[in-house]
């Protein structure tokens, strides 16, 4: 009885050790974005006295109202969202038709395709021939060297592949009787139930085409066709610069610093993701698993 | 079950289906019948090849001296030149460093963290406190390294960043952080495990709750303790999933973070931060020698994929189930 009790009480602390770990993660997790916003929407004068940021000092959205009016700034905003837009839907609507026959055994050629998907995620070229080839196409400086070279990926696809391979034979067997060609069938059958997996690439691709900085260096050269987060790397790379090309005077200098800019700038280009975020949440989670693991 | 959790994240699964030959009628009547689920593949079949076979095909640069004008198909051949030019490059023997020790490091800490993670918060009972614990965690993962860059500039700024608040309200010297050959590998590694760790769960959660949950009611008939139950069931439950992804890990070795690389080094720590793939970016792109930058992208990438089939080779000769 005693040993009984004792177990309790260890299994108890362990619980209470657990918890506690979990709200300093928490913390650490949040305190970064937190401690940003409340300097970005302090008065700069005292928040550059600097320390741990709790709530703002003073209040101010001087900053803010400089980034904003930045050209550069709005036309990366604008970039990145038609990019964003543009490249999700084409890229999840590709993925799923070419991942939709790979989940049908009775096709022939489905090994070879397979393999043909699957050497694409085991070898690749490399950043130096894909930059010649988009070159070669043309596509230097349009957005669609932005969204066409990051559109199809083959672990994307095998997801895809291993959700559709879960949906019933039977559903779309009673279609086929009632004459339903296969093109019927996956739009309106297949797509339908797929909302899960289809928001889950879907995310997963929001998220690699707003996130992309990379492609911008690579392939953009006009300033009106930069995506927002190049846009931010130059600003947090090279405040100084990027400064005087805003047309920052020294009379702004003194109610806004190279801080505060960087601050306003990942405040705008992060609020976008922590927006959509708790909403897709939950379909992803589902999407992983189902996806990735049941397969 | 048991078979459904080995099989998990399987990708040679897709391939594998012996038998599907049986039952089909010939081969134009096949093609016929399927012509829909063709047209449907099409798009992007098309898409790989472009985007994905033809650089492969554009690799061919490495073995000669690519000329803008010329192009590649005309530009002369030159052997092993650009390799032999890639291994005397005195930088070379820098950059192999430090892809392979930053990885390592990365590896070191980064693949246990999301393993033992996972285990802590499986442990967690309240199932609302863990849910939005791990809607926390996984955060960071959807935030852009180019953001996390300007976190990391602005927390470590010499004069001005949180960090050294504190080191010198603690009455300590201020340090520059991202100029400091000795820190920058641990901060890399720091901000590596901080931005994947929540993410890295999201797998082994998966596979925790695909565990028979009889197999814990009879370990605890039989006076097991948590501690005792995670040893003896969870662990070896997703033992296959741990062994899938450090051979993914492995064959990914040479991949040692470009982009937080890229954001975070300057020339002062280029030499314990300057990794094959910034070589490619900054001496092969950059300065447009193209060749020299897809030899090093070719050594990168037939290394890796030698290390991912050798991993998969030995934890298969350990009777593990592998990759393929």
């Amino acid at each position: 009885m005693k040993n009984s009790t004792n177990k309790f009480s260890k299994s108890n602390a362990f619980d209470i050790f657990n918890i506690f770990f979990m709200i300093i993660l928490i913390i650490l997790m949040v305190y970064p974005f937190w401690h940003i916003v409340m300097y970005s929407i302090s008065d700069v004068r005292l928040a550059m006295r600097g320390g741990l940021f709790l709530w703002p000092r003073g209040f101010s959205l001087e900053t803010y109202r400089v980034v904003l009016k930045n050209p550069v700034v709005l036309s990366g905003f604008r970039v990145s969202v038609i990019v964003t837009v543009i490249g999700t839907a084409f890229a999840t609507f590709f993925t799923a038709t070419t991942a939709y026959p790979l989940s049908k055994k009775r096709m022939r050629g489905r090994t070879f395709f397979s393999l043909y998907v699957l050497f694409t995620m085991l070898f690749n070229g490399g950043m130096i021939p894909t930059y010649l080839l988009v070159k070669s196409l043309g596509l230097i400086d349009t957005l669609w060297a932005l969204i066409l070279p990051n559109a199809i990926h083959a672990w994307n696809i095998f997801v895809m592949r291993n959700f559709f391979a879960t949906i019933p034979e039977s559903l779309e067997e009673s279609a086929r009787i009632d004459g339903a060609s296969d093109l019927l069938i996956f739009f309106k059958i297949i797509l339908p139930l797929s909302k899960a997996v289809l928001a889950t690439i879907g995310l997963f691709l929001a998220v690699g085409y707003w996130n992309d900085f990379f492609s911008t260096i690579l392939y953009i050269q006009s300033r009106n066709k930069w995506a927002l987060q190049a846009v931010l790397r130059e600003i947090v790379t090279n405040t100084e610069m990027a400064m005087s090309r805003q047309g920052m005077s020294a009379v702004h200098r003194q109610t806004i610093t190279t801080q505060s800019v960087i601050m306003a700038n990942i405040v705008i280009v992060t609020v976008p993701i922590i927006l959509v975020y708790p909403f897709v949440q939950k379909y992803f989670v589902k999407g992983v698993m189902i996806g990735s693991v049941k397969g | 079950m048991k078979s459904l959790q080995r099989g998990q994240l399987k990708i040679a699964n897709i391939i594998q289906d012996n038998g599907v030959l049986k039952g089909r009628g010939n081969i134009g009547r096949d093609i016929k019948r399927d012509k829909y689920l063709y047209l449907l593949l099409l798009p992007g079949i098309i898409c790989l090849f472009i985007f994905r076979y033809i650089p492969m095909y554009g690799v061919v640069i490495a073995f000669k001296e690519y000329n803008i004008f010329a192009g590649i198909a005309n530009s002369p051949w030159v052997g092993f030149l650009q390799f032999e030019r890639l291994f005397r490059n005195p930088e070379f023997s820098r950059i192999l460093r430090n892809t392979i020790l930053i990885s390592a490091y990365k590896l070191l800490w980064g693949f246990p963290a999301p393993i033992i993670l996972a285990l802590l918060l499986n442990e967690l009972k309240n199932q609302r406190f863990k849910k939005f614990t791990q809607t926390v965690l996984y955060l960071p993962h959807f935030i852009s390294w180019v953001i996390f860059a300007g976190i990391i500039v602005t927390f470590l700024n010499p004069t001005t960043g949180v960090i050294n608040d504190i080191i010198s309200y603690f009455g300590g010297r201020k340090i520059d952080f991202l100029a400091n050959k000795r820190m920058f590998r641990s901060i890399l590694v720091i901000t590596d495990l901080y931005k994947g760790v929540g993410w890295g769960t999201i797998v082994y959660l998966a596979a925790i709750s695909n565990i028979d949950p009889t197999l814990y009611e009879a370990a605890i008939v039989d006076g097991a303790n948590r501690f005792r139950q995670v040893w003896h069931i969870t662990l070896p439950s997703i033992r296959s999933v741990v062994v899938i992804l450090l051979i993914l890990s492995l064959g990914n070795i040479l991949n040692a973070g470009f982009e937080q690389i890229f954001l975070l080094y300057n020339p002062l720590v280029y030499e314990v931060a300057d990794i094959i793939d910034t070589f490619v970016y900054r001496r092969g792109l950059v300065e447009s020698n193209y060749s020299l930058g897809a030899a090093a992208g070719l050594f990168k990438n037939v290394v890796a994929l030698i290390l991912i089939w050798s991993a998969n080779h030995i934890v298969k000769s350990f009777g593990e189930d592998g990759l393929w």
